[in-house]
């Protein structure tokens, strides 16, 4: 049996009041929506407590769920999603990177970004992935603008392809092969810029 | 940028083209003038090498582990489900030092501890197999308990025989010998010429042949030799 299927049964069977069912859900896809929602977020803490809001509204809205409209994986990237815009909105982390170099506005004598990643690693090694290397990637994209952002951990990290995140992101394609290779440029700018400083 | 024209691709379609080429799906004319492109296009060309480099950044990055607690935490956020009193033992206490014991430098510590524990052990000569047989039980513990008791005393009363003996022996001689004369005496004095006392220098001889304790007084020759070998059973 297909995942599409299996997935679409255990829905069905979730919406009928099956508590087994919905554990299954949980346990099949809590490692994928813990993981976007850290690479977005940024931190344990708020992944884990955002990763609980996306079940509970997954709960509460699981009869919405279409087959028709694509894949049930499509859908939970979907409303983990919209969920992080939300959340970002509210807590109104504006980041953009398209002002790389510029000082923030409110403090124009500040330093540019690129000049603000934490230095914590030494020079990249194409065999050796150090863990300070990691955590200097992972803080370079959280200096990202959120449709560069998302556009990356989606394809990037979570490895849908790039229908299914025009899906999730409703725009076209094209937008979303726009977004990925500018996300990319503007990650590799940030720590070449940060290793250049150190070296 | 968008109108430009180099070697038949503009800039626009470069940049659609420019993920497809990163995961190697262009292929033939295609690449062709894609490359050409690159190479001659001063904004499409540090576009590519940084998408790259970007790409291969974020490929570095690996999955994250969620927490061990989330699912149960989600299902009692959703379902409502109460956890068991179980659930809620392990939660306050066994996962705080699981993971408190998961660090590197206390699983060194334990690591270590379990290595010297082990050497010793088999320096003492116990044997895993041993403990097999160790019986825990509390009439067991008990029973064991009395034999070493049982043991202790017969020891003790083993050694109080053998000092009696000696003592019995050493009374006896003290009878049978004649005594010595005065004269006997003071030949030995002279003979001694280290300037210690009898009783000093005897030692310090008996100190020089190691020899095994004597059921004897100290001015006289030892006679009977009384030596135990007792083993315990």
């Amino acid at each position: 049996m297909e995942d599409a299927q299996v997935a679409a049964m255990l829905v069905r069977r979730c919406i009928d009041g099956d508590a087994a069912a919905w554990e299954e859900i949980v346990r099949k896809y809590n490692r994928r929506i813990y993981n976007i929602c850290y690479r977005f977020a940024g931190t344990a803490d708020d992944a884990q407590d955002l990763t609980q809001e996306v079940f509970i509204k997954m709960y509460r809205t699981l009869s919405s769920y279409d087959i028709e409209r694509g894949a049930f994986v499509t859908w939970v990237t979907t409303v983990t999603r919209n969920l992080l815009v939300d959340h970002f909105r509210k807590t109104k982390q504006d980041r953009m990177t398209d002002s790389l170099d510029a000082a923030p506005s409110e403090h124009e004598d500040a330093m540019p970004l690129s000049d603000r990643i934490e230095d914590k690693s030494k020079p990249p090694d194409a065999s050796v992935q150090s863990r300070e290397t990691k955590e200097a990637v992972h803080g370079a994209l959280q200096k990202l603008s959120p449709d560069l952002r998302e556009a990356v951990i989606l394809r990037d990290l979570q490895d849908m392809d790039y229908r299914e995140i025009a899906l999730v992101l409703k725009v076209p394609e094209g937008t979303v092969k726009s977004r990925i290779n500018r996300g990319r440029a503007e990650l590799a700018r940030l720590l070449q810029r940060t290793y250049r400083q150190v070296v | 940028m968008a109108g430009d024209n180099k070697n038949g691709l503009q800039c626009a379609e470069f940049d659609a083209l420019l993920s497809d080429a990163l995961d190697g799906k262009l292929k033939g004319l295609q690449l062709e003038s894609f490359d050409l492109h690159a190479a001659s296009c001063a904004v499409c060309g540090p576009l590519l090498s940084d998408a790259k480099v970007g790409h291969s950044w974020l490929q570095s990055l690996e999955e994250i582990e969620p927490p061990g607690d989330l699912v149960r935490n989600v299902l009692i956020a959703t379902t409502g489900l109460r956890p068991s009193w179980w659930e809620r033992f392990h939660a306050a206490f066994i996962t705080p030092i699981t993971n408190l014991a998961r660090q590197p430098r206390f699983a060194m510590s334990f690591g270590m501890a379990f290595f010297s524990l082990s050497v010793t052990l088999s320096i003492a000569g116990v044997k895993p197999g041993d403990l097999r047989h160790l019986d825990l039980r509390p009439s067991a513990m008990k029973r064991t308990y009395y034999q070493t008791t049982a043991k202790v005393v017969k020891y003790y009363e083993n050694i109080r025989f053998v000092y009696e003996l000696e003592s019995r022996v050493r009374e006896f001689k003290r009878a049978t010998t004649p005594e010595q004369t005065q004269e006997q005496k003071d030949k030995n004095q002279k003979n001694n010429t280290s300037g210690q006392p009898d009783q000093k220098q005897e030692r310090n001889y008996s100190q020089g042949e190691n020899q095994p304790v004597l059921a004897s007084t100290p001015e006289l020759p030892p006679v009977v030799t009384v030596t135990t070998y007792r083993r315990f059973s």
